[in-house]
């Protein structure tokens, strides 16, 4: 066969991994394969191929491998959470002081903001670790990995409503339609396992809320990229994957009786048709076999000590919620996925910081945490890049009527909020950033999304102006034309 | 930490336009698809239309810029001298800071770009505007004696082409593969074994033809056409955003299946969709099809600003059209002047305006905002009928029953009754209203009162009350469609800075792009002139765009293959003459959609087969030069369209209103944490043709892979091959249960032995007699099956749960069971998953 051709037939297709079928032979390819299928195997076993990302990247040598997102969405309150500020305190109450507001826009709920009566931090705040970073006392276990954190606290945004800006920050635009960060990686990357996705996503609910946050699929969309690249959605039900199981009364032995035939006759097709489509196609329906042994390989935890469960909380079994999914996270990073977006809704307390808020806490603190020292403990969190937050903060003024306290709230707030990652080649035990006296503002290194943006993908040792898509006519990029890097904060 | 190997990283081998052409003798340099894709991509960011980001003054995008004495007496391109000429000295300079493109822009000029250049500057510096933006004009059909295989002059362009590129056309594919492909591409779903056979038999010179014809005029053929129209006019079931409010748009696409069927000229479909409502006397129709344009997401998030959100469905709908018709990506130019269409700001929102004169104010997220019309179904309407009839009989019965209850003079109002006045307050209101008039809520109160007073007037009131709330449930359930119409006053467009509602810059007026719009022409002022502009013959687009598409659909990719781009940046037609000679015959025809489809699928092009010489596969993998038929995966609406209907268990109806097919358990309640609750159909929902499934914007059915999400307007289909779609074609229980019901339908059948089924099958399912070989291995796979599930008849009982139990006698199960698996194996085959 002529080599060039065989090259591209097999090695140009990114979503080719390993050897193709062609000149293989159905047998010799099955056996192959279910020797990487690793049913039940240790995660050490022999790797299945990967795949392959951009041929010229990464553009420098990176720090962290692969990503979990915890997205918190909704927007949780940095003024409650980890921007303390004592003003807030002593001006309980009081008007906002000239000089904060300036013709700024809020959502309609608030309108103007003028004139509108400062709230108190709800729960008490105390210095942690040797960093001694700000903590409220809603988020214990997180305030005892501090010294792991590295706190953005001026973070700020353009969108002041939640679909918009959850996008801006997953995908670079307020309006759906572009790549979301794991497709860009995907795409650039690649994976370093064909058993499963290079993007994965799970979502979860607060237990305690009833808001309707919802989670669009434009979040982990791949845009106008190919459509292989956008997150597979793992689901916390006995489908983890959708169509991942054979049809009852199929079992592995039939199901891979099938799959031979399939391949045999699609070679048949090949041979006669030479499109090197069918080639790759042979290749998917073999990587659909392995997922369906790797998946639900992912799934069973049975086999996980209970100590190291114990580090997630108490909800860490039950398939669907936060701390199951970030559970599911490690075990998908440490099979070789690029990116795992955890998305729990249920920050949006318009009305209920004085009690939906501790719901939510409750139910994301010891899990975040967890994970964070679970990564640790298996050395993965060097290059692993965790990044905690959501889409704005939540407004230093109360929504809501000063003398119910049952019902007291924060709105939307755009101009600061705070995140915070952990390890992947990010400073531990540091906080970057300021805002005013009110947490109102950032009077100090702004970290606009953007920014944010840019830092990820030059820790993963992408240059966010080179990774880029042509589509109608103009080179997209996660960035859009923004994007400064947060130097300060590189280790 | 873990070693992880490290990916092997391969040059990508992609073939440039370019080099698919083997020694192609150096012709003169053509200025818009050889230099001017240059400029664009490497010079326009700082040196085109954009005037803010205009550096050193100088403009490369006009032919005043680039060949104009600058100040300094130089200029920046001196026909045939590139030593003199100041562009070339730049991009070739050794200097860095000379040098151009600079470094940190990393748009490098490759060295074969540079001689293009400097041969282009050689031999005059000849300039051109972009070719999609001059009118096509008409391209005399290449004649070539030598040329054979031609039936029509699609023919003659591809062939010219090809003979200029050292290749010929393929010969014709086999009649079992024609009927396939044709029948697939005309009306999305396979050939019958008996349309098989009738085609291969018939012995007449057109009966290819024929068949075209038979298959343009079924009604299966607008059901086919409508899904690429219904992904481009982002068309959904529900609202998108928070909330996601079900909505109901579908009187409109039965419309847009009417319209094709109907063959309605594609100037009248596009008049009718931008402007229905404002042509003289519009009949209800017309303004139905508007609906169009309001197929828009509508936001209903809490908080959000009406005015914002009034903004967004405006620049939607524009952005819409724009794409739609004209190939343009105006979205650009929201914020900027175009950076390398020749757009300004300015031009969109001009053009925007056109849409900004609806009466929508973008508050709440009302799923059937006004303006609508009412559709009601045939069904609907002779009940809204009856019920009326029925109202005003009951009604006039009770007043003639409160005459006698309520006895006054006849010149009197009831109020002055004196029984009436010994009443409660509020029952003397209800009753001073004149009977036919009254709501339901007051006759339900006087109903209350009067059942345990006067059982007689309690009847006759009852009799009306029921009669009026079943009149409103009716009513309420007659589908609304959101239309166009605009409103009295005109209301001002801005200019919005950086795109933002709330930043107004200068008052514009409506108008079309300038550099579009030929001087001297009459500007249009409202929709119904925009609809025409951009249908006149002087619009260089219009045709261009749709055509393109349709050869699209065929052949799955476009001459142009950047479908939503035509501008600068678009992809230069692999056969511009071809695409310029279509276009104008479709104008010519009248713009009737049928004809350019018949010859389209009746071209030797489309008639080649889809086999080819590894040489050629390498040197044109997407098939640009179409040397060879097209080969390619349906869309995974086609494929579970065909399943339903190779299987038997298709049902064709009329019936609109969406459906609800299989989709695992809870997709909706996650995405929507409960709210949307999805009630899977029984029977003949589970059926219905894939057009007919219910859209919900922010989750999209789950069964159709790799299609648009329908958020935004989407003119070209992405078409990835992934494990998540073999799951879904293995798994999906609609395929499994295909693969039951027609393994039971040929088992039922007593002429059959089981190697009559299987070839029956394998024909039912592809279109053709399996090879000796693949009978061979599919035959032994049921043997062995067949022999697996007679041992373990559990797991026969398992496969065969779904819906199995009522076919064939205990005895056949194993059979049944191991049949369902090959016939699943088959409708997985490559084969099947696509168009060849």
């Amino acid at each position: 066969m002529n080599p060039l051709f065989e090259n591209r037939l097999n090695l140009t297709r990114r979503e080719f991994f390993g050897r193709g079928a062609l000149g293989i032979g159905t047998a010799a390819l099955a056996s192959l394969l279910s020797k990487t299928g690793g049913l039940g195997s240790e995660v050490s076993a022999p790797r299945s191929p990967v795949i392959p990302g951009l041929p010229d990247l990464p553009h420098f040598a990176p720090k962290a491998r692969r990503v979990i997102y915890l997205f918190q969405n909704g927007a949780p309150t940095h003024v409650d959470l980890f921007d303390y500020k004592s003003r807030l305190q002593q001006l309980h109450g009081k008007p906002i002081p000239d000089g904060y507001i300036g013709g700024k826009r809020f959502s309609t709920m608030t309108g103007k903001a003028d004139g509108k009566l400062i709230l108190s931090p709800v729960e008490a705040f105390k210095q942690h670790g040797q960093s001694g970073a700000w903590v409220s006392a809603f988020l214990p276990h997180i305030a005892s990995v501090a010294d792991e954190l590295c706190f953005l606290k001026s973070m700020h945004t353009d969108a002041v409503n939640h679909a918009p800006g959850i996008s801006l920050i997953l995908s670079g635009g307020q309006i759906p339609g572009r790549p979301s960060m794991g497709a860009w990686l995907a795409y650039g990357l690649g994976c370093d396992t064909s058993d499963l996705p290079a993007f994965a996503v799970m979502t979860s609910v607060s237990k305690g809320t009833s808001c309707g946050q919802i989670f669009y699929d434009f979040y982990w969309g791949s845009g106008f990229l190919p459509s292989r690249f956008q997150g597979v959605k793992f689901r916390g039900s006995t489908d983890p994957v959708l169509y991942i199981k054979s049809p009852e009364g199929m079992g592995r032995p039939m199901r891979r009786e099938m799959l031979d035939d399939i391949a045999a006759l699609n070679e048949i097709k090949l041979r006669e048709y030479l499109d090197p489509e069918i080639a790759t196609r042979i290749a998917q329906y073999e990587m659909a076999f392995r997922m369906q042994a790797s998946v639900p390989e992912l799934t069973d935890i049975s086999r996980e000590k209970d100590d190291v469960l114990g580090l997630y909380g108490p909800s860490v079994r039950e398939p669907g919620t936060y701390a199951y999914n970030c559970l599911m996270a490690r075990r998908l990073v440490e099979r070789g996925v690029r990116f795992v977006q955890v998305m729990h809704a249920g920050w949006d307390q318009h009305n209920s910081i004085t009690t939906e808020l501790y719901t939510q806490c409750k139910d994301t603190d010891q899990p975040s945490a967890g994970l964070i020292l679970d990564l640790k403990q298996r050395g993965l969190l060097d290059d692993t890049l965790v990044i905690w937050g959501g889409e704005f903060g939540r407004t230093p003024f109360i929504q809501g009527n000063l003398d119910d306290r049952k019902r007291w709230g924060r709105d939307h707030h755009p101009y600061a909020f705070t995140v915070f990652m952990a390890g992947g080649g990010v400073r531990k035990g540091m906080s970057y950033g300021e805002t005013d006296d009110l947490a109102m503002n950032v009077v100090k290194d702004p970290v606009h999304v953007h920014d944010l943006q840019a830092t990820v993908l030059k820790l993963l040792g992408i240059d966010h102006e080179r990774l880029t898509y042509k589509f109608q006519g103009r080179h997209f990029r996660l960035t859009d034309v923004h994007g400064e890097i947060v130097s300060r904060i590189l280790a | 930490m873990r070693a992880r190997p490290i990916a092997l990283l391969f040059a990508v081998i992609a073939l440039s336009p370019a080099e698919y052409e083997s020694g192609s003798v150096a012709a003169e340099v053509h200025f818009s698809r050889e230099i001017l894709p240059i400029l664009s991509e490497h010079c326009f960011q700082c040196h085109g239309p954009d005037e803010k980001s205009l550096k050193a003054k100088l403009r490369l995008d006009t032919k005043e810029g680039a060949l104009g004495k600058r100040a300094n007496g130089t200029a920046a391109v001196v026909p045939g001298n590139p030593k003199e000429s100041q562009m070339f000295l730049r991009i070739t300079s050794s200097d860095k800071e000379e040098k151009m493109p600079p470094e940190k822009l990393k748009k490098d000029l490759r060295s074969d770009q540079i001689e293009l250049i400097e041969r282009w500057i050689k031999e005059g510096a000849h300039w051109g505007s972009h070719w999609a933006f001059d009118k096509p004009s008409r391209p005399a059909v290449p004649l070539d004696p030598s040329l054979s295989a031609i039936l029509n002059p699609i023919d003659n362009f591809v062939a010219d082409r090809l003979r200029r590129a050292g290749l010929s056309l393929s010969p014709e594919a086999s009649r079992a593969v024609l009927i396939r492909r044709v029948a697939l591409d005309l009306t999305g779903l396979p050939p019958t074994p008996r349309e098989i056979s009738d085609f291969l038999a018939d012995p007449s010179i057109d009966a290819y033809e024929s068949l075209v014809d038979r298959l343009l005029a079924s009604p299966r053929y607008g059901e086919r056409m409508a899904w690429d129209w219904l992904d481009a006019a982002r068309y959904a079931d529900s609202n998108g955003y928070q909330g996601d409010s079900d909505r109901t748009m579908w009187p409109w696409r039965d419309w847009v299946v009417k319209a094709f069927n109907e063959n309605l000229p594609f100037d009248q479909f596009t008049l009718w969709q931008l402007a229905g409502d404002l042509l003289p006397n519009a009949t209800q129709e017309q303004k139905l099809a508007t609906g169009f344009c309001r197929n828009h997401m509508i936001n209903g998030e809490g908080g959000r600003i009406p005015e914002e959100n009034r903004v967004d469905y405006v620049m939607d709908m524009a952005e819409t059209a724009g794409t739609v018709w004209l190939g343009l990506t105006f979205n650009c130019c929201r914020c900027h002047d175009h950076k390398y269409d020749p757009l300004t700001q300015r031009d969109y929102y001009r053009f925007s305006a056109f849409f900004n004169q609806t009466p929508v104010t973008g508050a709440g997220g009302d799923p059937q905002t006004k303006p609508f019309v009412e559709v009601p179904t045939p069904i609907q309407r002779r009940s809204s009928e009856r019920l009326d009839l029925e109202v005003v009989r009951a009604a006039k019965e009770l007043a003639v029953f409160e005459q006698t209850k309520f006895p006054r003079p006849s010149d009197q109002p009831v109020s002055s009754s004196q029984p009436l006045k010994d009443l409660p307050k509020e029952l003397q209101e209800h009753t001073a209203i004149d009977p036919a008039k009254r709501d339901a809520g007051r006759l339900e109160k006087m109903s209350v009162y009067w059942k345990t007073n006067d059982a007689a007037y309690f009847e006759v009131l009852e009799i009306l009350r029921k009669s009026v709330n079943e009149r409103s449930a009716l009513l309420a359930s007659i589908p609304r469609v959101m239309v166009m119409e605009d409103q009295s006053t005109n209301r001002a467009t801005f200019l919005l800075s950086k795109g933002l509602y709330d930043k107004p810059l200068e008052r514009v007026k409506a108008g079309v792009p300038e550099s579009l719009a030929p001087s001297g022409t009459h500007e249009p002022t409202n929709r119904l002139g925009l609809a025409q502009w951009i249908l006149s013959p002087e619009n260089p687009l219009t045709s261009r765009v749709f055509v393109n598409r349709i050869w699209q659909q065929f052949f799955g990719i476009g001459l142009v293959s950047t479908s939503e781009n035509f501008g600068v940046q678009a992809e230069n037609p692999s056969n511009p003459e071809l695409l310029d000679w279509l276009a104008l015959e479709f104008m010519s025809s009248g713009w009737d959609l049928k004809r350019l489809c018949r010859l389209i699928v009746t071209s030797a092009t489309y008639r080649q087969q889809s086999t080819a010489a590894r040489e050629l596969w390498e040197r044109d993998p997407q098939n640009r030069l179409l040397a060879r038929g097209a080969r390619f995966r349906m869309p995974s609406w086609m494929l579970r369209d065909q399943a339903l209907s190779a299987s038997g268990l298709l049902v064709e109806s009329a019936d609109g209103r969406p459906v609800r097919p299989y989709q695992p358990d809870g997709v909706w309640e996650e995405s929507t944490f409960g709210a949307k609750r999805y009630k899977q159909d029984q029977g003949e929902g589970l059926y219905r043709r894939s057009l007919y499934t219910f859209w919900r914007r922010i989750v999209a059915p789950t069964m159709f892979f790799d299609n648009p999400s329908r958020q935004v307007c989407t003119v070209r289909q992405p078409r990835t091959n992934t494990p998540l779609h073999a799951l879904a074609t293995m798994n999906d229980p609609t395929y499994f249960e295909a693969a039951m019901h027609l393994s039971a339908k040929l088992m039922t059948n007593s002429n059959l032995k089981p190697e009559g089924w299987l070839k029956r099958a394998f024909l039912i399912v592809l279109g053709r007699h399996p090879s000796d070989a693949e009978f061979g291995r599919l035959n032994a796979a049921l043997d062995r099956y067949t022999k697996d599930f007679g041992l373990n008849p559990a797991q026969a009982e398992a496969i065969l749960k779904p819906g199995g139990q009522s076919f064939l006698s205990p005895d056949s199960r194993a059979e049944l069971a191991a049949l369902t698996v090959v016939c699943s194996t088959l409708f997985n085959l490559d084969e099947a998953l696509t168009k060849q």
